[in-house]
């Protein structure tokens, strides 16, 4: 039995080795490297989409179009992509946080029901129950146990709030342009913060994400998707809980 | 003495909100400020001396065409028609991105940054609470 994590550890080695080491890099890291490629794609579509809609806002009130260059590094063009990352990242961060306490019946995203809570420290190999290949932290008394063992939710909820801060240091920015161009007067970043320009764009953004999470959490109890991880295997019952493909 | 870890995290981090807020024309360089302070006091300095000519070179085109349009005469006569109170020193540049707004004691105007610099969009602009200001002088 113990030896199975080490032959397959083996067996992965002799596949990669028969790729090479350039197309073993990217088959094992084939979903990062695919989404990051295709988050560049998109934000240049978006830097393109959202220039030529700038410009035709601009032309109409006898302004000048601004350059590719200057639109990428215009507040407008970023509060339209920290809003929008902001969001996603809270999304993941109470998901993450969201599925210690919360369960649902039947769901691959959910563990299962009797197992709610931060659970033992021996079903979370932490402290004297981590393993020889344990992250280090694992092991570690205290402040760093405590600390890893809540890391991915940490780090997603601070990449979030530093992310709803720069939308507001951008959307604030965006909005005074805005403003000057209405021959209105522009307002600082404390007042924008209660200002509906702010809240529209933040809870538009988080409406979409819960309603996202809430259907995945249920939809994913009745249907299938062969080979996917984020769903039960084709025939597994519908009450089963925390099953993954 | 060397910074410790988390004192020099958070000084990284404020380093990177501070280059990305600047990066993205949040924070107005003093270059934009001194620009739009420029050509706000020349068109002050030539409403207070009635140089038509001078003020309407400050115009944006589309405002000085406005402005000859709405008067059926030329923009250097329409515009000192007007005659607008923009005097004494500025008092505050207010600068966002590609526009500006520059108060005198009586007068505000609004500018915006063209290829050939900043120029005034509006002026002779008074307050309205709870809308855009009232200017004599705009595009149309």
């Amino acid at each position: 039995m113990s030896d199975r994590p080490a032959r397959r550890e083996s067996r992965r080695g002799n596949r990669r080795g028969r790729r090479g080491p350039v197309l073993g890099f990217l088959h094992d890291n084939g979903l990062t490297l695919a989404f990051l490629t295709g988050f560049l794609v998109v934000l240049v579509a978006q830097a393109f989409a959202g220039r030529a809609e700038f410009n035709a806002q601009l032309v109409s009130e006898g302004l000048e179009p601004v350059s590719f260059g200057s639109y990428v590094t215009s507040s407008d063009f970023a509060v339209d992509v920290t809003e929008n990352w902001q969001s996603e990242y809270l999304q993941f961060f109470l998901y993450v946080f969201g599925t210690v306490w919360l369960v649902q019946r039947g769901s691959p995203e959910s563990k299962e029901l009797h197992r709610v809570g931060t659970e033992s420290d021996e079903d979370q190999r932490v402290g004297a129950h981590a393993r020889a290949d344990s992250p280090r932290w694992a092991a570690a008394p205290g402040l760093r146990g405590l600390v890893y063992s809540r890391s991915l939710g940490l780090v997603m909820g601070g990449i979030f709030l530093l992310t709803w801060l720069a939308q507001s240091v951008t959307g604030v920015a965006a909005y005074n342009e805005q403003q000057l161009r209405q021959l209105q007067d522009p307002i600082g970043w404390s007042r924008y913060l209660t200002s509906a320009d702010f809240w529209s764009r933040t809870l538009q953004n988080w409406q979409s994400e819960l309603l996202a999470v809430a259907s995945m959490a249920i939809l994913s109890v009745y249907l299938r998707q062969r080979g996917s991880p984020e769903s039960k295997p084709v025939g597994a019952a519908h009450h089963a809980t925390g099953v993954e493909g | 003495m060397g910074s410790t870890g988390p004192a020099r995290r958070v000084r990284l981090v404020l380093a990177a909100v501070v280059v990305v807020a600047t990066a993205c024309g949040c924070g107005a360089p003093r270059e934009r400020i001194d620009g739009a302070s420029a050509v706000a006091s020349s068109f002050a300095e030539a409403a207070r001396s009635g140089d038509g000519t001078a003020m309407c070179a400050l115009l944006a085109r589309g405002t000085r065409e406005e402005l000859a349009r709405s008067e059926g005469t030329t923009c250097d006569k329409a515009v000192v028609e007007q005659r607008l109170s923009t005097v004494g020193p500025v008092r505050e540049v207010d600068v966002h991105g590609l526009r500006a707004m520059a108060r005198f004691e009586g007068d505000t105007l609004f500018l915006s940054r063209f290829s050939t610099g900043w120029k005034v969009v509006a002026a002779g602009c008074v307050p309205r609470p709870g809308q855009p200001y009232r200017c004599r002088v705009k595009g149309g």
